[in-house]
């Protein structure tokens, strides 16, 4: 069976800045719209108008360029970085030879407008944060030497502009550690449920190997069957295990309540239910489980050691019917009432009265020849 | 025939057919080679592992009976995998084993199997049983006549065979013949089964009456 192995948490943080590049390549492309647009509206007032299409042309190449490059992990070296934020620098001081004096004074927009804002932003997605306020602060510097005399307008952009480099660098490095740590559980969880898988295979193939053993020790006799024997007793054990694992991984009960079947002695007995767990407040479900435990001591006191019994749990809705059945020679009838004018309450004030305190009901059944049966009755809330 | 992914097993399990004077006609490590070799030889008893190679124990179980309605599977598993033993009952098996039973027992549970009988472990008992509630409790309960049900007399018998008293003890118990005791287990499994067939057909049909559309 082939596992998904999860997905590699530096890959997935990569795809994340992958997805942050595209998101910026849209941006440049409306910051370009914007740029082309604004100087040819005002296209007359250029002193080198040749000079400016040159400009806007090398805005468009760049454009389609750079977003091409920043969209593989690969090519996202420090060099891209640095020549993004060259090409807006470069744009940025060529504006004093197009524009005419009069735009200058006036402070209009310099020549690649907003579209110089992507180039910082590129920096902050893809370094550090620091790394992202220095591109910030050249790209200003940049724009504040262009300028005639810094007007309140400029000093708010440049406050902007460094703004949203240290927000968008801090928001992406988040962004970045939640999706690592997203993808490390995931692939903890893929393990995880490998490593069951496997443990399954394995129990399976111990479990296989124990009831041979358990088989073969007793048909060999001697030695060998006491061998036979406990190999067996690790069979039902491991057995036991198994299950309970199954339950655990199957179903939460949840709100207090606990499976009965799981807290009922297995090994060596024989143990039946229906198939799925059966939920019970987990006070009830411990007191039932412990007077169960305490009708197959009592078996073992009366019966033998390793006397076998029978343990059937049903699930009847409103409530719980557990019976433990024993091979022995029953209990003759009146046995138990004689006991008790004796004085001797043991099996009934164990057994009945326990299961009188959970508002249920415990029934002998006995006969020669068909062993001892209690039959418990108890409410499940 | 014999079903086993373990050759250990297989060899073992094998060895005390054939010591006991039993014809093993195949045996198989997958559920694959299971069904081709079941085609070839036509064996009277399967005895089937349900952790195998797939198809797994329940499929197989499924397309032999379908088959060959004769033949008879019997379930012979090393942990108590409880939902895929009583898959595979309602899927047409009809004796169920842990792997921890002596050889006698095993014996018994083929020849029995062979006769038509069914065997019953307590626990495949208490599964059946915790079967019939759930479909008594579930939302087709109220639909009427296709859920089954068990009679008084069958619960009684189930529960019996749960707290493992054999057939005998049974019959003495209920002052029953021991063929009516067998007849009442055979009955609960044929119910299960026939319910599983048809909802199986109801399927079938549901999904072909859609395509239409």
């Amino acid at each position: 069976m082939a596992v998904r192995p999860g997905p590699d948490p530096e890959a997935a943080a990569d795809q994340v800045e992958t997805t942050l590049f595209r998101a910026l390549g849209v941006l440049r492309l409306v910051v370009l719209v914007y740029a082309l647009a604004l100087n040819l509206a005002r296209f007359e007032e250029f002193t080198r108008p040749r000079l400016l299409l040159v400009l806007l042309g090398v805005m468009v190449v760049w454009t389609g360029f750079v977003s091409w490059a920043f969209d593989a992990p690969r090519r996202r070296g420090l060099p891209l970085y640095v020549a993004d934020l060259g090409v807006a620098v470069g744009l940025l001081l060529c504006t004093p030879l197009v524009e005419s004096e009069a735009m200058l004074e006036r402070h209009a927009s310099t020549v690649p407008t907003f579209w110089v804002i992507p180039a910082v932003l590129a920096w902050a997605v893809g370094r550090h944060w620091v790394q992202a306020l220095g591109a910030a602060a050249v790209l200003s510097l940049a724009d504040l030497s262009v300028r005639v005399e810094a007007a309140g307008r400029t000093w708010g952009n440049i406050f902007l502009l460094l703004l949203a480099a240290g927000v968008v660098a801090y928001s992406t490095r988040t962004l970045r550690v939640a999706v690592e740590i997203r993808a490390r559980a995931e692939r903890e969880a893929a393990a995880h449920a490998e490593r069951l898988r496997l443990a399954r295979a394995v129990h399976d193939g111990v479990l296989q190997v124990l009831a041979l053993v358990q088989r073969r020790g007793t048909e060999a006799g001697g030695s060998m069957a006491e061998v036979g024997r406990l190999a067996g007793e690790q069979e039902a054990a491991l057995r036991a295990l198994v299950q309970a694992q199954d339950h655990v991984d199957a179903v939460d009960t949840g709100g207090g309540s606990v499976d009965l079947l799981e807290l009922l002695p297995a090994a060596p007995y024989t143990v039946s239910g229906p198939g799925r767990p059966v939920p019970m407040p987990a006070p009830r479900a411990r007191e039932l489980a412990a007077v169960v435990a305490a009708c197959l001591d009592n078996v073992r006191r009366h019966v033998g050691e390793d006397a076998p019994a029978w343990v059937l749990v049903e699930d009847l809705g409103g409530s719980v019917v557990v019976t433990v059945r024993d091979e022995g020679p029953g209990i003759p009838p009146g046995r138990l009432d004689e006991a008790e004018r004796e004085g001797r309450l043991g099996v009934r004030e164990s057994i009945r009265g326990r299961v009188a305190d959970l508002g249920g009901e415990a029934r002998l059944v006995s006969a020669p020849g068909q062993g001892t049966e209690w039959e418990l009755v108890v409410p499940r809330g | 025939m014999v079903v086993d992914d373990h050759p250990m097993w297989r060899d073992a399990v094998c060895r005390d057919l054939e010591a006991a004077g039993l014809e093993v006609v195949a045996t198989a490590a997958t559920g694959e080679e299971a069904l081709v070799r079941a085609r070839a030889t036509r064996p009277q008893v399967v005895v089937l592992d349900l952790q195998i190679p797939p198809p797994s124990g329940v499929e197989v179980t499924a397309t032999l009976v379908q088959d060959d309605p004769t033949v008879r599977v019997l379930i012979l598993s090393a942990s108590g995998e409880q939902g895929d033993v009583l898959d595979a009952v309602k899927a047409g098996a009809t004796g169920y084993l842990v792997k921890s039973a002596s050889s006698a027992e095993l014996l018994d549970a083929v020849r029995r199997v062979a006769l038509g009988d069914t065997v019953f472990t307590p626990g495949l008992a208490g599964l059946v049983l915790g079967e019939y509630r759930r479909l008594a409790e579930g939302p087709e309960a109220t639909g009427g006549d296709g859920t089954p049900r068990l009679t008084e007399r069958e619960t009684e018998v189930l529960r019996l065979v749960a707290k493992g008293l054999s057939s005998k003890q049974i019959a003495e118990r209920l002052v029953l013949s021991h063929r009516t005791v067998q007849n009442h287990v055979q009955n609960t499994l044929r119910k299960l089964q026939l319910h599983n067939r048809v909802q199986l057909v109801r399927y079938a049909l549901e999904q072909g009456l859609d395509e239409e559309h």
